[in-house]
């Protein structure tokens, strides 16, 4: 277990600077997401932790050791990737114990530690068998198990279980969530899947063309976020994001919707409303207008997809709330200032 | 159903199509059938071609046994091997720098063949010319050196595929389990591509094992291999075609067996590991 400190990464591939200039600390034990769309540089982050990438400047320290220039493994950290990379000449057994038998450890601590850990990741039984004679989730058991082996100092996963189907993925997700508390090790795990993102992170880093957006507890980052961009990343279904115009309290988008906001602005902003602080009600005169568009049932919810003019508005409502509401039901439109979310349009930084 | 049928050939092309392809089986199993025949036959029943009933003779293969055909398929697998295990060791870590870091540029990748364009005659004699200043003329070793220049080469080239399709993330998952750079080359990318190393060696064996040119003009004498053995039946007496015919079929049977075992991955290895077996 350790900290782990990245001060002014840089990195370049040709004439693509990847990374800019980056700074972040992870404290011990922490468990750290880093999300972002393609080629946000969220990998290359990782894998220049893991030593699998050069750093063009900057430093890079595990614990107080700066390991910026040491060989991968030199580093004491464990790596999980995105398709396994088992050995497939291997067995399961060799593969999880390969870490130790490259290490030198004895042959009989070797197998008793990998009987330890395949019992705490319900493998045993998988032991003997080849990678190929392996489901996807049980590889990924595999991949996980030869991670732990070794009590490394950091965990790395890029992108674990994007090729898992959907089931599987939540049953590890919650698995991987079980072992980093059980192990306290400190973790950094990538992904692209920002709802995976927000359940798995202590503190979640939202990245786009190599610079850090936003740092900080999912929950913040889903309440507050700094600008447009994370605004519109983090959260499912996306928040409504109008351009317009605020004056006295009333704000007019472009399209002509009509919102009460804060009275306190003026001039072109962007409003965001999170789709769940869409408040529907039956016709009301004083509120915005709209139709149902679109009603997609999620059992306990439902997403509407409504029109009011020109203007497009997602809103998510418990069902006990949608009572007479259907497709095609003119209804009205309404929230509380507290969830209005302000972004200046120009710049796209938060206001509020 | 009516799609199927609708692309399923026309009886008279399967028929065609097949009767082609029978017309080439049997252009290469006729020869072979032909020389069995001759192997057995005497010098005058080898002047009639066409004739297929006749009175066997072992006198040809004795001739062989006598004549050193042995000892020269010996002295031809000796060089293949040690021809073969150079150009192994040599030529997988060449392909997997080439595949991996792109040595040299993207031309490497068949510029490396570059030497096989040229007639060989343009290299025995420079060939020859070093063997004489170092003593080596009638050697093995001589031997040897030269099938490097073509072995190599080719299975270097034959590997770049299969290092391509090797899944990095393996190699660079040995690299964080605590392996080197060199350690993980043959701990871990060896294994993967071991198939592919197997067809390699086999078809750079056969390469070897096939040379007439390069041996015949640098170790003509006692040191010489098999496909030199086999041209020495050519005496100024004329052709010993019986005896001709056995030696052949000693240098051609074991190729033809090891051939039969390999061949999907011999295929994979020409197209550059992309057919799936």
């Amino acid at each position: 277990m350790a900290s782990i400190s990245l001060k002014q990464i840089q990195k370049s591939f040709g004439e693509v600077e990847v990374v800019k200039g980056l700074d972040l600390e992870i404290p011990n034990g922490q468990f750290t997401v880093l999300v972002g769309p393609s080629g946000c540089g969220k990998t290359t982050t990782l894998r220049m932790i893991a030593g699998l990438e050069t750093v063009d400047s900057g430093v890079i320290q595990i614990g107080d050791k700066d390991v910026t220039k040491l060989e991968p493994k030199d580093r004491d950290v464990a790596m999980v990737f995105q398709n396994y990379a088992l050995y497939a000449h291997l067995s399961v057994a060799d593969n999880i114990g390969f870490p130790l038998r490259s290490k030198g450890v004895k042959k009989e601590e070797i197998s008793s530690r990998v009987a330890e850990v395949a019992a705490s990741l319900g493998i045993s039984e998988l032991l003997k068998r080849k990678p190929k004679e392996l489901s996807g989730g049980q590889q990924q058991r595999v991949a996980i198990g030869r991670a732990i082996i070794r009590n490394p100092q950091v965990f790395l996963f890029d992108e674990p279980l994007s090729n898992l189907d959907a089931k599987l993925r939540l049953e590890m997700r919650t698995e991987i969530i079980r072992l980093q508390r059980r192990l306290g090790t400190t973790a950094v795990y990538v992904t692209h899947d920002q709802e995976e993102a927000m359940t798995l992170s202590d503190v979640m880093v939202v990245m786009k063309d190599g610079v850090i957006k936003q740092l900080g507890k999912p929950d913040d980052i889903y309440k507050k976020p700094v600008d447009v961009f994370v605004a519109e990343f983090v959260g499912s279904p996306k928040m409504n994001l109008v351009k317009g115009h605020a004056s006295a309290g009333n704000f007019t988008a472009q399209s002509g919707f009509q919102i009460k906001v804060d009275p306190k602005l003026s001039g072109e902003i962007t409003l965001g409303i999170r789709p769940e602080d869409v408040k529907i009600t039956n016709k009301d005169a004083s509120s915005t207008q709209g139709k149902v568009e679109i009603l997609e049932q999620l059992g306990p919810r439902a997403i509407l997809t409504i029109q009011s003019g020109n203007q497009q508005i997602t809103a998510v409502v418990d069902n006990e709330n949608l009572k007479q509401i259907t497709d095609k039901t003119n209804i009205s439109i309404n929230s509380h200032l507290e969830d209005h979310h302000y972004f200046e349009t120009s710049t796209g930084k938060r206001l509020n | 159903m009516t799609t199927l049928n609708s692309t399923r050939l026309k009886p008279t092309w399967t028929l065609a199509g097949n009767s082609l392809l029978i017309l080439m089986a049997l252009s290469v199993f006729l020869p072979f059938f032909w020389l069995s025949l001759g192997s057995f036959k005497t010098g005058a029943q080898l002047n009639n071609p066409a004739l297929l009933l006749f009175k066997p003779t072992l006198e040809n293969w004795k001739e062989v046994l006598r004549s050193g055909v042995l000892e020269s398929a010996y002295r031809s697998a000796t060089v293949g091997l040690v021809t073969v295990s150079l150009s192994v060791v040599i030529g997988s870590m060449g392909a997997y720098a080439i595949s991996r870091y792109k040595t040299g540029g993207s031309s490497t990748r068949f510029g490396i063949l570059a030497a096989q364009v040229l007639p060989p005659a343009v290299l025995v004699f420079p060939f020859l010319e070093v063997s004489y200043k170092f003593r080596l003329n009638d050697t093995l070793f001589a031997v040897i050196i030269s099938h490097l220049s073509f072995v190599l080469p080719v299975i270097t080239w034959f590997l770049i595929g299969f290092f391509d399709a090797a899944p990095k993330e393996v190699e660079e998952q040995a690299l964080v389990d605590g392996l080197s750079r060199f350690q993980a080359f043959r701990k871990v990318v060896i294994p993967q591509v071991a198939p592919g190393i197997g067809a390699a060696a086999v078809f750079g064996f056969v390469l070897s094992w096939n040379d007439l040119f390069y041996a015949l003009i640098l170790a003509p004498g006692n040191s010489a291999t098999l496909p030199v053995k086999i041209a020495s039946f050519n005496t100024f007496r004329g052709v010993e075609l019986g005896a001709m015919c056995a030696a052949i079929l000693v240098a051609v049977i074991p190729v033809l067996i090891v051939s039969f075992f390999i061949q999907k991955r011999l295929v994979r290895g020409i197209s550059g590991g992309a057919v799936k077996y």
